[in-house]
Formats: C-alpha cells, structure tokens, sequence
C-alpha cells in the first residue's frame, strides 16, 4: 500500500522553486529517509504533505487522501518539526494531555504513560520550559507518538542533538521499524545508511534519486580498493600505465586509493606488480561506497 | 472540539497568571469606581486650602461615570494586550504548526479562542458590575440599576466588538507585533469615520459615548440601537474573515 505519493507537486515562493515537479513513493512500513542538501526542499515537502503549504502545481496523497481536498488524513500522522515548540507553562503530562484531547486519544492516561515511558521521560515533573534541547526533541516525539499514527513524519529529528541524543532517538525510531511507516528528513548520512530501508535524494526542489539504499549502493558503487605498501610511489608509477586505473589518490604515508573500471583483472594485476617491484604489501581493502560518496556524486 | 481548544486557554490563563492579572484589574476597579467618587470631593477640597471649590456633592452616576472610565480604558487596554497574541504568538513560536497538524480545524481554533475571551471577560465584567453596584448602593442609596445596568450592556457589546477585532488582528498576524499594528490600524481608522456624521451612528466606537449619555440622561435604546446592531455584526464579520483567513494561511 502506498502511504505517501506526490505527483508533479510544485510549491514556489516568488522566485524560487522550493518545489519543482516532484513524484514520490513512499511505501506502507518503509523507514524513508528524504536526503537533500540544506535548501533543497524537504521541509516544504513535509509541510505540504502536512496541509501546511499549498502546493503550487501537482498533488499529494497521504494515506490515500487528496491533501488538497482533505485535512481528515492528518490525524492518522504523527509529526515531529526539526526544532519542536511547546508550551512552556505545561509539564509534559499535562501537554500530552491537551494533545490526547485534540487527537481524541482512546484510553488518554494509560497512553501518556506508555509514550512518556517510551521516550524516558516518565519521571520528569519539570515544566517544558525548563527542558533541554534533547528532552524537547524527546517530547516532540512522544506527542508524535501519541495518537498511535499509522505515518510518522520526522523533519531533521537528529540534527540539533548531541551524539548520546542522537543514538537515543536513532533507536526508538528504529525499534518502530515494521510498525509505522516512517518519513525521516535529514542531511546527517549516517542516520540513514543505520535506519533507512529507502532514499530519495533532492536538489532544488527536484528528485534525484529513490531506491533501496542496496540497489543504489550497486547502481552507483565504484571498485576502489585501498593498498599500503612500503614504497607507494613506485607503485603509482606502474599503476599510471594501466589502463583500468582511473584514479590514483594519496591516502596517507603508505597508503593509496586507487579506482578502477574492472576489478577482476586488476585484482590479478596488481599482485603481480607489488610482486615485480618487490614491495612489502602492508594493507588491501576492497573499499564499499559509502552514502557520502553517493550523495555528493548525484547532487553535484 | 470547541470545548476541549477552550480549556487549554482556561489552563493557559491559570498557569500563566494573566487569569490574575485580568481578575484584579476588573475587581480592583470595581470597588474603587464608587469609592473614588464619594472622596473625590473631600479630596479636592482638601487639596485646595486658600481658594474656595464649590464641588457638587456625589451621586451614583459619579460612581458609574468613573466605572465606565475605568472599563473603557484600563481594562479595554489589559484585554487587548492579554487577547492580542493568542494566535499571532502561536504562529511566531511554531505552536500554531504542532496543534493544526493534528487535524484540529482552524477555523474551530479561532473560534475557540473568541468564545473563550467573551465568557472571561462576560463573567468578569458582571461580577466587577455587581460588586460595584454593591459599593454604590452602601455609598449612594439612590443608585439606579436599569441605568447602570444597561450601560454595562453596552460596554458588554463594545468590549465583544474589541475581542472579535483583537482575535481578528491575531488570525492575520504573524507575530504580537504585527497583530497589534493591524489592531491600531483598524481602530485608529474607526475613531477616524467618527467624524463623518453618516457613519458615526453606526460606528462601535460610538457606544462609549452612549454609555456615559444613558448614566447621566438615562437609557434611550433608540440611539443606541443602530452602533449595537452594527457592532454584533461587525464582530461575526471579523471573527468569519480571520477564522477563513488563518483556515488558508500558510504556516511554518
């Protein structure tokens, strides 16, 4: 079942296209992580999809529902901004109460406690204002949480969050994997390659790329392969006449990065030079590509 | 839904402390009205020793004169400092965002709201009015109440005009600051048309006027008839246009 599909959705602000032509396919149960450089447009995705913008052109349904036509939908989402505001005067109890009441949360008390227990926030008796910028996020997710939501969406929920912050909410939103469909928006790459089953990949408001995070690591992996020797200059020179190196990079002292268009034959080649030259091989590493790489070379 | 947007207004006044502040202010000016009335000529004299003031002696319309005076300064300017942010801040601090992404109707929320001011301010001010009633009657046993009464009805309405302006302003606003340029504006632009003698009737600024006319001369409805039909219709209008307003606005 798809839970969120956008078609030809634009949003444009005077002159700037936020969001120019986008079709998106989020699927039921799915961790998505919506990548984008700062300014690329996942924001004003997540407030279209949330009826807090109007798309410009093109359409978005959530949960089966005509955004345009319906705000019903939303109280089947859960929602967490990239920096959650509250208000202050209440407790966390009391908040999530009001909240429950909006939602019209069955069974309001019992529920509070089982996401207040689950963000670790069930002894805190402190007024908001007095939370920590971690602590908020924490709450921000349990109101989130609350209405028990069959679409998570999450804008940035990591960024502001030291690393101990970070893992913490890494792991919840992990422990929620098979049970909610989750639309996770960020720029940090590692939240995504730990979490996500999915990415899309944004630029200027147009989508680059969507695939599973395997098909994309195949679709775009290049074969490098780290060595150390002794002697790395000797081998640069042999390796500048093959005609399957593409590129030679300086790694450190011994090291080098050497990318390659076909790595059978280089696997045998190579050997035999180290061997020829007699060079003391110290390392060899076949190197994955990583989301960084992946990223930089499609929104470059 | 109304009811349940209302009673996180209710908690917000009691956490925040502005239940207090407006409670005091239509209370504390309540029991002075009529006491500040019976002084005043004692005070006056005893201010002046060398020259002679002839100060007529006070009367119950003294007493609803000063209340009046009191409503339509102090507390109107504490009602609309209290009233004005309640959407606009929203808005600011990103609020506004968490609540209508749960599904919340706006339009329900500004409503919410209006209907809140009005019960608060409709309760305070009959209380303030009983207990200044109570005052004036101990101080003046000649205290009319269909006089007193009846300009307190029409400050009711008056007050309500000002509320439904206020929510207006704030459903347009983006910030306090904003929502209160919007609320001067269209204020500072009503008291102007006063000046036009085809408008003046109908216009709600006209109503304090009213008020002090019925206390001293007693209540003639057929002057009043006019700015109070304007004002009650005015004041759906406004709360209409900010409730469709802020139901298509763009939040953040």
């Amino acid at each position: 079942m798809t839970v969120i599909k956008t078609e030809g959705l634009c949003k444009y602000f005077k002159d700037k296209k936020a969001l120019d032509g986008l079709n998106l396919d989020v699927q039921d149960g799915v961790i998505f992580g919506y990548l984008g450089p700062n300014g690329a447009g996942k924001t004003t995705t997540i407030r279209v999809l949330l009826n807090l913008a109007r798309p410009t052109r093109g359409t978005a349904y959530v949960l089966g529902e005509d955004i345009r036509s319906s705000r019903r939908y939303l109280r089947e989402v859960g929602f967490l901004p990239d920096v959650p505001n509250f208000y202050n005067f209440f407790t966390a109890r009391e908040f999530l109460s009001f909240m429950a009441d909006i939602s019209e949360v069955d069974n309001p008390k019992g529920r509070i406690e089982e996401v207040l227990e689950l963000v670790g926030l069930k002894d805190e008796r402190k007024r908001i204002g007095a939370y920590s910028r971690g602590m908020k996020q924490r709450l921000g997710l349990a109101q989130a949480l609350l209405p028990d939501p069959k679409l998570l969406i999450l804008d940035e929920p990591t960024s502001s969050l030291d690393p101990q912050g970070r893992k913490e909410i890494l792991d919840l939103i992990q422990s929620l994997r098979g049970k909610k469909t989750i639309f996770f928006s960020t720029h940090i790459l590692n939240d995504v390659e730990r979490i996500c089953d999915r990415i899309a990949i944004i630029k200027e408001g147009r989508l680059l790329l969507e695939d599973s995070i395997d098909n994309i690591k195949k679709r775009y992996g290049r074969y490098r392969i780290l060595i150390e020797v002794d002697n790395p200059e000797r081998l640069i020179d042999k390796l500048k006449a093959l005609s399957q190196v593409r590129s030679i990079e300086r790694k450190n002292e011994n090291g080098i990065v050497i990318e390659v268009s076909d790595i059978l034959y280089i696997q045998r080649d190579i050997p035999r030079i180290i061997i020829q030259e007699d060079l003391l091989l110290e390392r060899w590493e076949r190197l994955e590509p990583s989301l960084e790489d992946i990223f930089l070379e499609v929104t470059a | 839904m109304i009811f349940r947007l209302m009673k996180k207004e209710l908690y917000e006044f009691l956490k925040t402390g502005k239940l207090i502040a407006i409670v005091a202010v239509f209370l504390f000016f309540s029991i002075l009205s009529p006491i500040t009335a019976k002084i005043m000529p004692d005070l006056i004299k005893s201010m002046s020793m060398e020259i002679t003031i002839i100060v007529p002696p006070p009367t119950w319309k003294d007493a609803f004169l000063q209340f009046s005076k009191n409503l339509n300064q102090i507390v109107f300017l504490v009602t609309v400092l209290l009233f004005i942010g309640s959407i606009a801040e929203e808005k600011n601090r990103k609020t506004a965002t968490l609540v209508v992404s749960k599904g919340v109707d706006r339009r329900e929320w500004v409503v919410a709201k209006f209907v809140f001011y009005f019960l608060l301010v409709f309760l305070l001010l009959w209380a303030s009015f009983a207990l200044c009633y109570y005052y004036s009657v101990i101080l003046f046993p000649d205290t009319e109440f269909y006089s007193s009464f009846s300009s307190s009805i029409l400050f009711l309405i008056y007050i309500t005009f000002i509320i439904s302006l206020t929510v207006f302003s704030s459903s347009i606003g983006n910030s306090m600051l904003e929502a209160g340029g919007i609320f001067i504006s269209v204020f500072i632009a009503l008291n102007i048309l006063n000046i036009f003698p085809s408008v003046k009737p109908y216009n709600p600024m006209n109503l304090s006027s009213i008020e002090n006319q019925w206390i001293l001369s007693g209540v003639d409805w057929s002057i009043a008839l006019k700015p109070v039909i304007s004002s009650l219709l005015l004041s759906l209008i406004l709360i209409f246009l900010g409730a469709s307003y802020f139901n298509n606005q763009e939040l953040e």
